[in-house]
């Protein structure tokens, strides 16, 4: 089956040209695809917009989902016959009378221009459409941000000792401008808050950050922390980590910037080289330790001996067998019997605070805060006193039916001149008010006056009664010797055994008494079964461990790394000494 | 082999997989790392931190690097669909590398600047994959087979169509349909601004107007008049639904390019921020 298509054109002198084609098959495509039967090149019109199909019949039109006109109406489809007027888009397709043996002929016509006036609607709703530059907000955005995050910032560095322009008209303004701007700006460089003390410094960043590029050095905080003392001597130390420790700059453990303290608490680093501390330090003493919890050494007290003066004995805990853990501190103490609960003996029957004796009449119980005070700060204990600690019950009173007045206390000699002044005052027959002369004791009338040998002696009689007395205190009596070891005699005198007790036991410990103040004093210390001044009290590893782990915390403890007990800065030397020599003032220590 | 395949789907994820190795090499460097001084968070400065800013730094610089790679057509490096999938992929990684080397301190300063522009980057650039899978399926669906050039020329088509139709009727009439039509030479009745396209809609178009004015007046006509101001009515209808659809491809259209407005300065924003960072920490060492 065939079917007669005839293309319809107008030439340029305006006259229609048409031009047959035969198209066989019952099925005529028509649509803008080239491969449609009836081509219908124009945007307007659908790939396969509408389907013709030809039988002996007759023709019918066919167009879903698009939609024809035909005979102006539009519709889905239609039966066609002759005469009919068909438009697709801009075409209008003919339905002529087809020749003899053709079902069917039609005529393909353009109804007008194909794009004349849409394209240059179109061009316009092109133009519309956004036309900003990606590229021209790109350099805006870079430099823009450069500019004020980069250049700005460093501005005041930039033209540092470059001539700027119009400085003659003012001069120091621009740079006075630039410098305040750039300083401003410079704070966007800031990553975060410097640490209280710092603070000081305000917005100048040239203070630690001295020289562009470089990293803080020492030399920059030496100069504030002038007295701040190294670790370990430089020349001890050896060995990879040694090495490593020594070019450690301070800004690698204090860390500014983070906020309100830069103290660190590195217990790795410590453990760097504590792990084996021989191989970094070999003079070290020190044992090894990596953390608290697991193998921190028993401590080591620092002991004295009272007869070997200057001579510190370090013995560790446990270290029981050497038999020298004990203080030799020529005292005599009965911590035992201080602290009977039922109270001691009180001589005087002194009144408590409230001026209430006590209900056992002359008693008096003490508890360890009666002899032992904190220090002011807190830390350690202050030393006991004879003033003020034993004096109350322990009196010095060397003839009490005379005088309530006492000898002195710690000096030999001066107890003997002070009791051959008073005696021979007394002999003098110049007592004073507060003293009952003894009857044994010749006196002088009022008023005689002595010769030489009258003087001599009544001297030599005071003598002779100071003397009884020293050896009642000394000996007979055992004032000094209740407390003191006492050797000699009336001869060359009586000689009270130096004292020397530890005030620091453990001085390499930052052990803080206020921070403990939750905890009694027996707790640590039990001395309450002790009755020799020999014994020692201090509580071992085990005791801190019971309320202390190490550097990983652990519920219901205590977390604590090395820096919670030990200084870091503890040396005896300052800190880098050949450049701290540079910076301290001459004369300095 | 399939027609198409998404820049997501490349190579069945390569770079998905790769960036999500990278992202676990971090975060589990982040967590096992122990800062050298206890008791601070971890930081920038550390060897971790140095470490994943390099990392951060390379990748930023070679993410702007695919700019340059799809211009050069004749470059056999890669094809431009591995790198834009590597582009995507990598580029969202950035977040948690970047976010492990700012250890997640912010304040008012150059580096939370380059973070937040880089999280800005970041955001654009997630939208301009939604977009690019997602817009040119509407867009499609929208305009169905035919193109945004035959729209228009139905538009002008029907145009011309009223205009021949309202000849024949009421002053009125004719002058809604001019008004209509000249409105749609200006232009006006497309969304002409970028923020119009953007949203899609005419805040009044005039077409639907004419449609209403049209429907009013076309009750007091009568005989031949109504005949014809019912075509007419049916050709603005038909106009106002072609409007609609192509106003909405134009919309489609602009939300498709918008994000590159934003994400391309904003990137250079970041690079010159980065610049200034990298400075900053050396130069105050």
């Amino acid at each position: 089956m065939e079917t007669l298509v005839t293309y319809v054109s107008i030439n340029q002198r305006g006259q229609a040209q048409r031009e047959q084609r035969r198209v066989a098959g019952a099925l005529l495509i028509l649509g803008r695809g080239t491969q449609c039967q009836i081509h219908l090149p124009d945007p307007r019109v659908a790939l396969n917009h509408a389907r013709i199909t030809v039988t002996e019949a007759g023709a019918a039109i066919e167009a879903e989902p698009a939609r024809v006109v035909v005979n102006g109406r539009e519709v889905g489809g239609a039966r066609l016959s002759v005469g009919d007027r068909i438009e697709i888009g801009p075409y209008i397709v003919q339905v002529e009378a087809p020749p003899a043996g053709l079902p069917l002929a039609l005529a393909v016509q353009l109804s007008g221009s194909l794009t004349s006036k849409g394209s240059e609607f179109f061009r316009r709703v092109r133009l519309r459409a956004p036309q900003i530059s990606k590229r021209r907000l790109s350099y805006l955005a870079f430099f823009g941000v450069l500019l004020l995050f980069l250049a700005a910032p460093m501005s005041p560095d930039l033209l540092k000792g470059t001539a700027l322009p119009l400085t003659d008209s003012r001069p120091g303004m621009w740079e006075e401008m630039i410098r305040t701007l750039g300083t401003s700006f410079a704070q966007t460089w800031n990553p975060g808050p410097v640490s209280r003390s710092h603070q000081v410094f305000g917005k100048d960043c040239r203070a630690c950050h001295q020289f562009p590029f470089i990293q803080v050095r020492d030399l920059a905080c030496i100069a504030c922390h002038k007295t701040i003392k190294e670790h370990v001597p430089p020349v001890e130390l050896t060995g990879a980590h040694g090495i490593a420790f020594l070019e450690t700059r301070c800004a690698e453990c204090h860390l500014d910037h983070k906020g309100k303290q830069m103290t660190p608490r590195a217990q790795e680093q410590c453990a760097q080289c504590h792990r084996d501390v021989k191989s970094a330090a070999p003079k070290a003493r020190s044992e090894n330790v990596t953390d608290f919890a697991s193998d921190h050494p028993r401590f080591r007290l620092s002991l004295l001996d009272a007869d070997r003066p200057g001579v510190v004995r370090r013995v560790r805990q446990g270290d029981a067998a050497s038999g020298e853990m004990v203080e030799r501190s020529n005292l005599k103490f009965n911590h035992a019997l201080h602290l009977d609960p039922a109270g001691v003996r009180d001589p005087k029957g002194v009144r408590d605070a409230a001026g209430m004796r006590d209900a056992r009449g002359h008693r008096k119980v003490l508890t360890c805060a009666s002899c032992h005070e904190p220090e002011e700060g807190g830390r350690l204990m202050a030393p006991v006193s004879m003033e003020r600690h034993c004096r109350q019950c322990h009196s010095l009173a060397f003839e009490p039916t005379v005088t309530l007045r006492q000898v002195p206390h710690g000096s030999e000699k001066e107890v003997a001149t002070m009791l051959r002044e008073f005696y021979a005052r007394l002999v003098l027959g110049d007592a004073p008010p507060d003293v009952k002369p003894p009857r044994e004791l010749p006196r002088m009338r009022p008023g005689a006056v002595l010769g030489y040998e009258d003087r001599q002696r009544a001297l030599q009689i005071a003598d002779q009664k100071a003397q009884r007395v020293l050896r009642e205190l000394f000996e007979t009596r055992g004032v000094c010797s209740t407390c003191h070891h006492v050797t000699g005699g009336s001869g060359a005198g009586w000689e009270v055994a130096p004292v020397l007790m530890a005030r620091v036991w453990m001085p390499g410990a930052l052990f803080t008494h206020a921070k403990h103040s939750a905890q009694s004093c027996t707790t640590c210390h039990d001395v309450r079964g002790s009755s020799d001044a020999r014994d020692i009290a201090m509580p071992g590893i085990a005791k801190c461990r019971e309320c202390h782990v190490g550097a990983r915390a652990v519920l219901g403890t205590v977390t604590s790394d090395c820096a919670t007990c030990h200084k870091f800065h503890a040396g005896r030397n300052y800190w880098h000494g050949a450049v701290q020599a540079q910076m301290l003032p001459r004369g300095a220590k | 082999m399939r027609q198409h395949q998404s820049i997501l789907e490349y190579q069945s994820g390569r770079y998905l997989w790769l960036s999500l190795g990278l992202c676990a090499l971090a975060i589990g460097a982040y967590v096992w790392h122990e800062p050298p001084t206890v008791g601070l968070s971890p930081y920038g400065g550390t060897w971790l931190g140095y470490t994943l800013g390099t990392v951060g730094a390379v990748l930023i610089l070679w993410l702007m690097l695919l700019g340059v790679r799809k211009r050069r057509y004749r470059s056999s490096m890669g094809s431009v669909q591995g790198w834009t999938s590597a582009h995507v992929y990598l580029g969202a990684s950035l977040v948690v590398i970047v976010s492990l080397h700012s250890a997640f301190e912010f304040g008012w300063n150059v580096h939370t600047l380059a973070y937040v522009l880089m999280l800005l980057v970041i955001a654009s650039g997630i939208f301009g994959v939604y977009a690019y899978l997602h817009f040119p399926e509407l867009m499609t669906k929208n305009l169905s087979d035919e193109t945004l050039e035959a729209v228009l020329l139905k538009i002008a088509d029907l145009d011309r169509k009223c205009r021949t139709i309202a000849l024949d009727l009421p002053d009125e009439v004719n002058l809604v349909v001019m008004k209509a039509s000249r409105a749609k030479a200006r232009s006006a009745q497309i969304g002409s601004s970028l923020r119009r396209q953007l949203a899609g809609e005419a805040v009044r178009c005039p077409t639907r107007d004419a449609c209403d004015a049209l429907l009013r007046l076309g009750a007091k006509l009568t005989g031949e008049q109504a005949v014809l101001n019912g075509q007419l009515l049916t050709a603005m209808t038909r106009k106002s639904l072609l409007i609609d659809r192509m106003r909405r491809d134009l919309c489609l259209r602009a939300r498709l390019r918008v994000w590159l407005l934003m994400h391309v300065p904003l990137s250079f924003a970041l690079v010159a921020a980065l610049i200034a960072h990298v400075v900053s920490v050396f130069y105050y060492w």
